[in-house]
């Protein structure tokens, strides 16, 4: 469960979130917004990359923004980035290996590893190296890096952008199964309401800044206020 | 589930620990045929030129840790090989240990100054990072050539200015011309084992994901300042362990010898070497001593090679940015799966 209590961020200013409280507990929740709307920068303030100048969050009962970045990592949370993050001379399991250096127990990272390749099914394409995969394989590498070394929390940024919408729906039946399996609740940041739709039972909208709406996604996402600011329906 | 996925997922459970250790079994089995090779054809004016080669891509070495793995352009590595060779000296003429001694000491040292050489990079990357590096390297070239290296002299400088010059003696076990190049050989090979083992390990993982991004490899759990900075130690460590085999090699070392433009120099050859394999160093080592050897061989100015080398940068730069090195492992790579076809 994710509890934030009026956080507020600001860069000279301008206020990319302005007194934001928000408590997410479904096991997969979305996060939508227009553009501008401090998607990625309340991200950032999870992950610990934005100080907000006020406010407090709780991840499952612990105060998040006393952590640094790294102590938050080793905490369990865990994220993905909006453009992938592979990387080309490192193998598939290189790739996850450089995250279990750092969050799983020596003795234990081999299992920690075949475990996240078979969960996302690149267990043939272990010894392939990052630069021969396609966007779909990256991806796939990106969600097996998260649920490496027990995660409380992942936040996937923009997960499915540039997927078809097959592998989209491949990538969406995986992230669902993920708190179930690896007991971590996973927030999605994306401007694909579908997506977002299929995906997440409880949803916030954000709007410069501002708490727009939250709830059961289909309710939020048929609130006039929603529809108005994000989707553009007068 | 086929046959050969079952095969792919079945063959991971034992082969990493035994794949880096066959990656890293290349490294001896290269350095050792090529010193025999070396050591059983060259005369002496090749072997004094392949005992510098040698000792140069150890330096080489470090820069590829900076630059392949954390894509960080230093022009500063010669400096830090001038930093290695100086302590040599000094530490050799002072308290006559043997040359082991002095020459893990000038390694030790450089690694210091390599690590605070490194601080701008805790700030900067890309074009700042090489002109402030550079600037470095340009501060130790007026240094060493007010200092000049020890000779066997009095005082913290240890010069003894013209009269009574001493050279620093061999390692024990190697006086000889065709010994001395082989313990570089040797010295080199360890130094290139660690760098590879580095590179296929922990600390290679976690740089090549700072080379991606600081947040990226935060959010993957490293310790950004703990690993940049263990980078920048082995590297000057590296350089300075270069130095002090450079120093063994005629006993003396020439301040003219550490410009900045050695610097510059070395890290573009580097690049035409190849920074992404470790064979690249040796690489670089050749084309940095053995090029302009074999042109005063055949009575050509040394001062040939800058303009080939620019040649041969522009090359690299602009269509095989993984050089020599990165070539050469493609066409292995190319005649290995042709093999595997017609078998």
């Amino acid at each position: 469960m994710i509890v934030i209590e009026d956080v507020m961020v600001q860069f000279g200013g301008v206020r990319p979130i302005n007194g934001l409280t928000a408590t997410l507990t479904a096991p997969v929740a979305g996060l939508i917004g227009p553009n501008g709307a401090g998607k990625t920068t309340l991200l950032n303030v999870l992950s610990g990359f934005v100080t907000p100048v006020r406010g407090n969050v709780m991840l499952g009962g612990q105060p998040l923004l006393a952590m640094t970045p790294l102590q938050r990592v080793r905490h369990g949370l865990r994220r993905s980035f909006q453009t992938e993050q592979v990387v080309e001379d490192l193998t598939v399991r290189g790739n996850l290996k450089a995250i279990a250096d750092h969050v799983v127990a020596a003795p234990d990272r081999h299992e920690a590893i075949d475990e996240a390749l078979t969960f996302v099914g690149l267990g043939a394409l272990g010894d392939r190296l990052g630069q021969s995969l396609n966007l779909f394989e990256r991806r796939l590498v990106e969600l097996g890096k998260c649920i490496i070394g027990k995660p409380k929390l992942i936040l996937l940024d923009e997960p499915a952008a540039g997927l078809t919408e097959e592998e989209g729906n491949t990538l969406r039946e995986l992230i669902l199964r993920v708190p179930a399996e690896f007991g971590a609740q996973v927030l999605v940041i994306d401007h694909d309401v579908e997506l977002i739709r299929a995906m997440c039972k409880e949803t916030i909208v954000l709007d410069y800044g501002k708490l727009l709406a939250i709830g059961p996604t289909g309710t939020v996402l048929a609130h006039p206020d929603v529809r108005r600011a994000y989707l553009g329906e007068l | 589930m086929s046959a050969s996925e079952q095969t792919a997922q079945a063959l991971p459970a034992r082969a990493p620990a035994s794949k880096t250790l066959k990656q890293l079994l290349h490294v001896p089995l290269t350095m050792a045929v090529f010193a025999l090779v070396v050591a059983s054809l060259a005369n002496s004016f090749w072997l004094s030129a392949a005992t510098s080669t040698v000792a140069l891509s150890l330096s080489v070495a470090g820069l590829a840790i900076l630059y392949g793995q954390l894509g960080l352009v230093s022009l500063c590595q010669f400096a830090l090989v001038g930093v290695g060779g100086w302590v040599t000296l000094r530490i050799g003429h002072a308290f006559h240990p043997p040359f082991e001694v002095s020459m893990l000491a000038g390694g030790i040292v450089a690694s210091f100054v390599g690590l605070v050489f490194g601080i701008p990079a805790l700030r900067l990357r890309g074009l700042y990072l090489a002109l402030v590096t550079l600037m470095l390297a340009g501060a130790f070239q007026i240094v060493i050539s007010a200092w000049g290296f020890p000779d066997g002299g009095p005082g913290f400088l240890g010069r003894a200015d013209g009269s009574g010059r001493a050279m620093l003696p061999r390692p024990d076990l190697a006086d000889g011309a065709v010994a001395y190049f082989l313990y570089v050989c040797a010295v080199t090979g360890i130094g290139l084992l660690v760098a590879q083992w580095h590179k296929l390990s922990r600390p290679g993982r976690a740089w090549t994901l700072i080379r991606k991004g600081e947040t990226v490899a935060v959010a993957s759990g490293v310790d950004v300042l703990t690993y940049k900075a263990w980078a920048f130690a082995l590297s000057g460590f590296l350089a300075g362990i270069a130095g002090a085999l450079l120093a063994g090699n005629v006993g003396q070392l020439d301040g003219r010898a550490f410009g900045a433009f050695e610097s510059l120099n070395l890290f573009a050859l580097a690049i035409v070497g190849g920074v992404f394999n470790w064979y690249g160093a040796l690489i670089a080592g050749l084309l940095l001593r053995a090029i302009p050897a074999l042109l005063t061989d055949l009575g050509m100015d040394g001062y040939m090679t800058i303009g080939i080398f620019g040649v041969a940068l522009f090359h690299a730069l602009a269509t095989a940015p993984s050089g020599i090195a990165g070539q050469i492992a493609a066409l292995a790579s190319r005649l290995r799966r042709a093999a595997g076809r017609e078998q």
